[in-house]
């Protein structure tokens, strides 16, 4: 690493404000966005933005001086420069033709060349414009038409693909701002975000949902209707079922991909009558198998 | 990456007001949508090159105003000239 002040081209006794001066006179003619073309520049800066780092901050430069630190210290992290970006198509908003307008007039081959070049920009796709849409739980697993009202008073027909997740973008072709020229529209980007639900959660292509059941259902067994996002299903509760016992819907869950569907994964829950009830009071207190019965058992220290 | 107003304030290291004195100005120009505006990595890098000219390079609100209008003329020459070393 060079002697930062060598860099800054100053004297160890420069004050801070020579350090300050140096600095500018040296940055102006080398920030890499002020020279888009010069690849060399930006090594140069770096170099220079790297002694301005230590010699520019009084208490660093004392360090240094008193070589406590050398002049790596005063690396400077990795940036972006904004000439990297202007370049690209994303700069159009910026960039502007004027400087080169008066030789587009000429009549000879670069002014030709000029033009076309500016035709083709002319004829640039119209930007994609963004969109947001809510929808609930059970139009992201069935799909759904849903219109998308838009700020200047228009609106937009969105079709919901079945089994759509949160998050997901669609693109409506065309539906974009205008381009310029014979450069077409843009694209309509929505990102759909899916409202969670009361009842359903969604693990990839499978649904979750906890049920409530009754005592007797629990452990008699029955059956039961299940609501799904695609409709209500009867299911079988088997016998002693209880509390975390899970059932498969199969094929209840979201579509996929690749055809067919996931399950839907139906967790038990056992729920006592919400009124003491002295009857089942009564059988309790009865029930001598019960008492011996220990569920923490397993989960003893 | 995408950023709304708030996530650009803290990448760019810029206070609410100096951005709206800047977006008056038309030294950044996000994209404004239904969901609001949207800046970009490129919108953060030109304003730290106006922090830059401001706070390294001493440059005032007029000097920034004419640098931007010639970088902006050279990168347009830039691309230009891009354009006709594609065509060639």
């Amino acid at each position: 690493m060079t002697n930062p002040y060598e860099v800054l081209g100053v004297a160890p006794t420069a004050s801070s404000a020579d350090v300050q001066k140096a600095y500018r006179k040296l940055a102006k003619k080398l920030h890499p966005d002020l020279n888009p073309g010069d690849k060399a520049a930006e090594d140069k800066f770096k170099e220079v933005a790297g002694a301005y780092d230590l010699l520019g901050d009084a208490e660093k430069r004392k360090r240094f001086d008193d070589g406590e630190i050398d002049a790596t210290g005063a690396e400077r992290p990795q940036h972006h420069f904004y000439r990297d970006f202007a370049t690209s198509d994303h700069a159009q908003p910026y960039t502007n033709n004027s400087g080169f307008a008066d030789f587009k007039d000429a009549d000879d081959a670069l002014a030709e060349l000029l033009r076309r070049s500016e035709r083709a920009r002319a004829n640039r796709r119209g930007q994609d414009l963004h969109y947001r849409l809510p929808i609930d739980f059970v139009e992201s697993i069935t799909g759904a038409n849903k219109r998308l009202t838009l700020p200047d008073g228009g609106s937009l027909d969105v079709t919901i693909p079945p089994g759509l997740v949160d998050g997901q973008i669609l693109r409506l072709r065309g539906r974009g701002e205008p381009g310029a020229g014979t450069g077409g529209h843009g694209d309509a980007l929505i990102e759909v975000e899916v409202l969670p639900d009361r009842r359903f959660t969604r693990e990839g292509d499978d649904i979750s949902m906890e049920l409530a059941i009754s005592l007797p259902e629990a452990v008699l067994g029955g059956r039961i209707r299940v609501p799904t996002p695609t409709g209500d299903v009867t299911m079988t509760v088997p016998k002693g079922s209880n509390t975390g016992t899970t059932m498969r819907l199969k094929g209840k869950g979201a579509p996929r991909r690749e055809g067919g569907h996931g399950d839907q994964f139906v967790k038990l829950k056992v729920v006592l009558p919400k009124q003491p009830d002295p009857e089942l009071e009564a059988f309790v207190s009865n029930w001598a198998n019960g008492k011996t019965f220990n569920p923490r058992e397993d989960s003893a220290p | 990456m995408i950023m709304n107003e708030e996530e650009f304030l803290a990448h760019a290291g810029l206070k609410t007001q100096t951005l709206k004195l800047w977006l008056e100005q038309h030294w950044l120009i996000p994209e404004r949508t239904s969901a609001g505006t949207h800046f970009s990595d490129m919108d953060v890098a030109r304003a730290r090159l106006i922090g830059e000219l401001q706070t390294n390079f001493g440059v005032n609100e007029e000097g920034v105003d004419i640098i931007l209008h010639l970088l902006d003329q050279l990168h347009g020459l830039r691309r230009a000239l891009d354009q006709l070393h594609k065509d060639l």
